[in-house]
This record gives structure tokens, sequence and C-alpha cells, in this order.
């Protein structure tokens, strides 16, 4: 570790590390910790002896400890400092044990590529052919910060726009079985809500949840969850969240000459903020069984709709959706076979939807009023997975639908799907789903889903 | 326009059910009498047989695994977390064996007597020698393991330093009963030498014989005898094979024939008997731990089996006896 000393350098040390020569200048949080006292640090000939003396000892002290040579000179009053717990207060280092270059305490970093190959038939007018594209390219870390927080973040791009998916902390130290979750995260809502998309067992959710809920539910916020013990062999969990807003991506994806527009304000009182709440137990069953049961509610007490050619806008809206999931899971003893069904019934109250009402002069949007429906629409969907070894697994998904429109008509949605995990890291999936609707176009969609997962990847997901 | 009963109804409910959940962690939370014995949890099998036979009476052990399954993979049980949450001891084999579910599970079960450093947390491959250590940390080599292969439940050598690494954290959780902890591991090192003088008996012609493995679970058991690992069945470590591989690999198995195919339970699948056809060779299915085959119920008992169903594996085929 010890390279050379220059006896002319002064403060200055020659360091040689895993064999690069780097000269360091010891300053700031490295000087002796007597420095106010001890004379300063300078050449001197006449007392060269002495000098050779504290530079071996300088030397060393650089090679012992970790390089936090790049910060200020001074820590000037007033700016921010960083407490270690080898420096004095007010004095420039970098945060815990390290300098801003060194990657020892870094997270642990990884990316999934999501791909997809696709056919599509519709019956109606909308586009038909076949496509290939980069569904997501999702890059995530995740690291403790101290003994009680661990955080992530995972950013996805479709090629075009990035955007931060989930942002949060999880704070562990509240002691019992309490977790306070903050950040920007998916919803705890029933068993896929979580999950990100490249992670389902199908190509897209459930069609219910997408109509009733979004494709994809995250909001600003703060969850705190907790799980309790009932026996030995049930556990069971709760959580309850608070949000900004939980309105779905797809809300921005409307025509504003035709629709209102749905929007929650930003700032608000505190019982108009938007809440999840969930229960769920699950149970071994037998030997081999795992059954989990749960029920979900996702509210948005106050809402608006707004149509932008006239302005008009409808507010003080609410809506609330109720779940009720239930899965259970069978393993063979090698742990390679395995059976899982399950299924989620959703409600969906209140103000579920708006039409645009053409008062005054018939053909004129200027004058047009926002028009809210408020009603119960249900909705549900069940599957069946059949894995027969390590590798191979095959499942089918059923789910039909109540849609927010006028006369309420129905949509179902049948998809098969099977999956090759070509290693731990490599997966392909051939899934064929159909959608028939009461009202609109039908379509036929076969695809071929390849998925890469590089490095430790993992999300902030609840059992 | 608003269903306001429906709405109203979802609010005093919400508000019912949050109190019912804040309320549910003082009900269904026990406290633990000092006088009980030990609650452990280990993961392996193997591990609690030797846990039971150093703790005697003083422990009350349970186990995440169950015997047959692939020691990579486990699927997580709530009674697995309810076990965890309560136990005052966590034993694990380490080296990353069960690192796809253990961190998970200890980071719910928020119990702080077997966080990692805790006393109460026990990993029986802490100061052995691990073999296969990788140079360089790829996927390129498959799933390795940054600290060497984990199988060290397998090493006919690493029976001893499993039982003291146990006996010393027993006695480092619960001074009280060192005595007994003591004794006990002295009975267990006195059975284990004896049963080393068996094996070594049977080993002793093993060296430079040829085997081929499905998963590298057995190289510690080669590395004791000196058996020569002809090939392996996976590519690489967790990458299931490919037509080429299996092609090469039956291309060296026919140029040098006579090395069985040692499996285990979880891996004894058509591949396997498929290579075997094609290259004569004969499958021995080996526990990979405790509990998976009859007469591996103890750690000492499935060394005895894998020493006898292996000595059946070098006789020439068609010997019987």
């Amino acid at each position: 570790m010890l390279a050379a000393c220059s006896p002319d350098l002064g403060t200055e040390v020659g360091v040689a590390r895993f064999g690069l020569r780097a000269r360091f200048v010891l300053r700031g949080p490295f000087r002796p910790a007597s420095r106010g006292s001890s004379p300063p640090l300078r050449p001197c000939h006449k007392n060269i002896m002495s000098h050779h003396v504290l530079q071996v000892a300088l030397c060393a002290a650089a090679g012992a400890l970790p390089a936090v040579a790049q910060g200020p000179v001074f820590q000037t009053p007033g700016m921010p400092s960083a407490p270690t717990h080898y420096s004095a207060p007010g004095s420039a280092a970098d945060s815990g044990q390290t300098n801003r270059f060194s990657s020892s305490f870094n997270p642990a970093f990884s990316f999934v590529l999501d791909s997809i190959l696709d056919s599509i038939h519709n019956s109606g007018p909308s586009a038909d052919g076949e496509s290939i594209e980069l569904r997501s390219l999702e890059f995530a870390a995740q690291s403790w910060v101290d003994p009680h927080a661990w955080a992530y973040f995972t950013a996805a791009t479709d090629g075009e726009s990035i955007a931060i998916e989930e942002a949060a902390v999880h704070y562990t130290g509240l002691g019992g079985h309490s977790t306070i979750r903050a950040g920007r995260f998916f919803i705890d809502f029933g068993k896929q809500m979580q999950t990100h998309v490249h992670e389902l067992r199908t190509l897209e959710r459930p069609l219910v949840l997408r109509t009733y809920l979004g494709d994809e539910v995250k909001g600003d916020g703060v969850q705190w969850d907790s799980w309790g013990s009932i026996g030995d062999k049930t556990a069971v969990r709760w959580s309850i969240g608070a949000f900004a807003n939980l309105l779905p991506e797809s809300v921005d994806e409307i025509d504003p000459d035709s629709q209102a527009a749905q929007s929650i304000a930003d700032r608000k009182h505190i019982e108009d903020f938007n809440f999840t709440a969930r229960v769920t137990a699950f149970t071994d069953i037998g030997e081999n069984g795992v059954l989990q049961v749960g029920a979900s509610a996702r509210m948005l007490p106050s809402f608006a709709y707004t149509f932008e050619p006239s302005g008009d806008e409808q507010r003080g809206l609410d809506n609330t959706v109720f779940g009720l999931d239930a899965t259970y899971g069978w393993t063979s003893d090698t742990g390679l076979q395995s059976w899982t069904f399950g299924g989620e019934y959703l409600l969906d109250t209140g103000d579920t939807y708006s039409t645009i009402g053409d008062s005054g002069t018939p053909g004129n949007p200027a004058d047009d009023v926002v028009e809210v429906v408020s009603q119960d629409l249900g909705g549900y969907y069940v599957f069946g997975d059949y894995a027969w070894d390590k590798s191979n697994s095959a499942g089918m998904q059923f789910g039909r639908v109540e849609l927010p429109e006028a006369g309420t008509p129905h949509a179902a949605e049948m998809e098969a799907y099977y999956t090759r995990m070509l290693s731990e890291f490599q997966r392909l999936r051939l899934a064929v789903a159909l959608v028939d609707r009461d009202a609109g176009e039908d379509s036929v969609r076969f695809a071929l889903q390849y998925t890469v997962f590089v490095g430790a990847h993992g999300h902030g997901v609840n059992w | 326009m608003q269903n306001t009963h429906l709405i109203r109804f979802s609010r005093r409910g919400f508000a019912a059910l949050f109190l019912v959940l804040v309320a549910a962690p003082f009900v269904l939370t026990r406290a633990a009498s000092a006088a009980d014995p030990l609650k452990v949890v280990c993961t392996l099998p193997d591990l609690a047989d030797i846990t039971r036979v150093i703790g005697g009476d003083r422990v009350e052990v349970s186990t995440l695994y169950k015997g047959k399954e692939n020691t990579h993979a486990l699927t997580g049980k709530p009674s697995h977390l309810v076990a965890l949450s309560r136990a005052d001891v966590f034993v694990q084999i380490g080296l990353s064996l069960e690192s796809g579910f253990v961190p998970g599970l200890l980071e719910n079960c928020r119990n702080a007597k077997i966080a990692p450093g805790k006393p109460g947390f026990v990993n029986v491959s802490e100061g052995f020698r691990a073999l296969d250590v990788p140079t360089a940390l790829t996927r390129k080599d498959g799933d390795i393991h940054p600290q060497g292969n984990p199988h060290m439940n397998l090493d006919p050598r690493a029976g001893m330093h499993m039982a003291r690494v146990i006996h010393d954290h027993l006695v480092e959780v619960d001074p009280g009963s060192k005595a007994g902890y003591d004794e006990r591991f002295a009975l267990y090192s006195k059975k284990l030498e004896e049963a080393s003088v068996r094996w070594t008996a049977l080993g002793k012609d093993w060296k430079a014989k040829r085997i081929v493995v499905y998963h590298k679970e057995y190289n510690y058991l080669a590395d004791a005898y000196g058996l020569v690992i002809q090939g392996s069945i996976e590519s690489k470590p967790g990458i299931p094979p490919t037509p080429n591989h299996i092609a090469g690999l039956v291309e060296t198995m026919k140029q040098e024939p006579g090395a069985p195919i040692l499996t285990a339970l979880w891996s004894n699948n058509d591949t396997v008997s498929e290579i075997a056809r094609a290259t004569g060779a004969r499958i021995v299915e080996l526990p990979n731990m405790c509990g998976g085959l009859t007469g591996a119920e103890s750690w000492i008992g499935m060394m005895d089996l894998i020493h006898e169903r292996l000595t059946g594996g070098f006789k020439p085929q068609g010997d019987a006896r």
C-alpha cells in the first residue's frame, strides 16, 4: 500500500493502491486531530529528520484510512456538511465511511429488457398486423440506507421517454412487524397491482384491473403495513396508504375534444387524499398447499371531470373500488411441479364515468356540459397455472367486466400462455389473448414475449 | 348524482377496518416464557438433526425444507414466516445457498434475535473452507455463488464443523444450559469419528474414479475422496442443459465409459435417463439433504446412505451384490 514519500513535498504524500500511484493532499478531515495546536506542516530543512518521521506516519495513515481526500479544503460556516464517524462536526467529508468516488456501499443495480413480437387482428377499424417492440427497459437500484431503512427506485423507458415508476423508502425501525413506505410506489391492491407488468404471469394485467383501476397505478404517498399471526400456520397482513393522486396514467390518453378529463387537485385537505387499504391472510393447507385470501379498497374521495372546449367542470366526485381475491397454490415435494388457481372480484362504485351533454347550440362543444354517471359496476378474472418442471409452465386466464359506458356493456378476455425459463435470467413466453366485447370490436393477439433480467432485480412487493 | 349511501358506508367501513387493524398486533401476539425450550428454525433437515442432537430437550426444532427439494429453491409458506418471527435461533448453511428466500423471510419476520450478526443467527459454513470459489463474478459462468460451492452439507468431513458452530451458538444464546450442550456435543463428536472410520473404509478405493453429476452438489464428496468429475449435465451451475452440451457429454462418456451419474431426487429427470440409456451409465440417486430418502433421516444416516449407494454405483454393471 505504501509506495513512496517525497521528503520535499510537505503535506503531500504519494500512495500506491492496487498498483496505481496516486497523490493525495492531506487536508480536510485527515488533518491531525490536534491541528489547532500543532505547528503547520511545512517543509523544514532544518529539522529534516523529524519531518521524515512525520511523513512516514502520514503515509501510513493515508494508506490505512479510506481516501477521503477529495473534499473541499475548508468547511466554511453555513455550508452543508455530512456527519461522519471520523471527522469533526462541520468538517468536509462525503457521506458515511466513503468518499464520493468509492463504490463500496453502492446499491445493487439491475435492469430488465421486456420485448414483444406480436400479431393483432381486430374485428373493427383498429390497426391490424404484426409488430416487434421493446416494451420496456426497466432500470432499478436498491440498497439499505442504514440499519432501519432501505430504498429503491425503478425507472422505465419504452425507448422514447423515461419515467420514474417507483422511488421509495421502506422504514423498518418502528419495531414489531410494521413498515412505513414513503415515496412513489405501486398501490397495494389485490395480487397484481403491486407487480410490474414484466413480472406478470400474463402479457398484460387482467382486463378488470385495467378497466377499474388502470394499467398501472402508482402514487406519491405513504403507506403503513404490518402483520401478525394466528396459530402456527396463518399470517395476516394489512396496509393503509394515503396518496396525493391515484388516477391511472391512462387518464391522459383521452380525446380532449370529445371527452372530459379526470383530475385531482394537487393541494387538498387530508380527507381528500386518495387512500388504499388491504388486509390479506395466508395459511398452510396441508404439507404442500397455501391459500391466500384478501380484501382491498382504493378510494378517490374528491376528483373532477373537466371538458376543455366548454370549460365545464364537475367537482367533488368520488369513486371507490373494492376487491376480493383468493389464490391457492400447491407445490410438489420436490418443488418442481406446482398448481396455482386464483381469482379476483372487483366492485367499482361511485362516479364511474362521464359523458358530454350537447346542451345549448347543437353541435357546438363550447357550451356542452359534463354529465357524470354514478353506478356500481362489477368484474372478475380467474386463472389456473401448472408448472411441470423447473423451466416450463402453462396456464389460462379468463375475465369478464362491466364496462363504464352507456348501457354497461360487457367485455370478456381469455388468455392462454406458455412460459419457458431458458435460465433463471431469461424468459420466453408464448401467449394468445382474445377480447370479446358486447359493443365495439373484438381482437385476437398472438405474442412472443422475451424478457431478460440482468443483476439483482427486485421490487418492494409485499406478499 | 353520487351514490352517497354507499360512499358513507365505505368510509365508515374504512375507519372501522383501520381500528381493527391497529388493534390486531396487540391481540395476536403472545409473550414467550423464559423457561420454554429454545425455538430453533433450520433451513435444511440436516441442520435440524444436528441441532436436535446437540440441543436435546433444550430445543424445539423446525425446518423450512422437507428433504426432497432442490436446495436452491424453496416455496415460502406462512408457517415459515410465523416460525421465524418466534424463533430464538435460526440455522442456515450460508454460502448463499438459501439466498433466494432467507433474506426476504428474515426481513419480514422482524425478529431481532435471529438477525445476521446476532448470536441467534447461525451460519454453519462460517469458517469452513469452501470449494469452487469463483475468481471472477460473471453470469457467463451460470448461477455461481460468490463465496463458493454451497453444498457443504454433503461433505463427509463437514459434520464436526457444523456441530461445533451450532454448539457454540446454542451456548452463547443459552449459557445456562452449557453443560448439557457440551455433553451432547462430546457424544456426537464420538459418533462422527466412528462414522468417519466407516466412510473412509468404504471410500479408500475411490481415488481417481470418475463420476458424472447433474448439478455440482457432490463436489465436496468428490473432493473428500479424490473422485474425478467427468462432466455435469447442467452446462453451468443452474443452467439447464442445451442439446449441444448433452451431445458433447454423451460423446465424452462413451469414450471413457463406466462413470455413474449422480443425481438428487429433484434432478433425476428424463434428461438423466436419456443420457444413461445413450451411454449405458448407471444412475445413482443420492440424497442432497436429510429427509428425502429412507435411511437419510439423520445426517450420519444420510452419509451412510450416500457411501452405500456410491459403493454400489462403482460396482461393475450386472453385479447385484
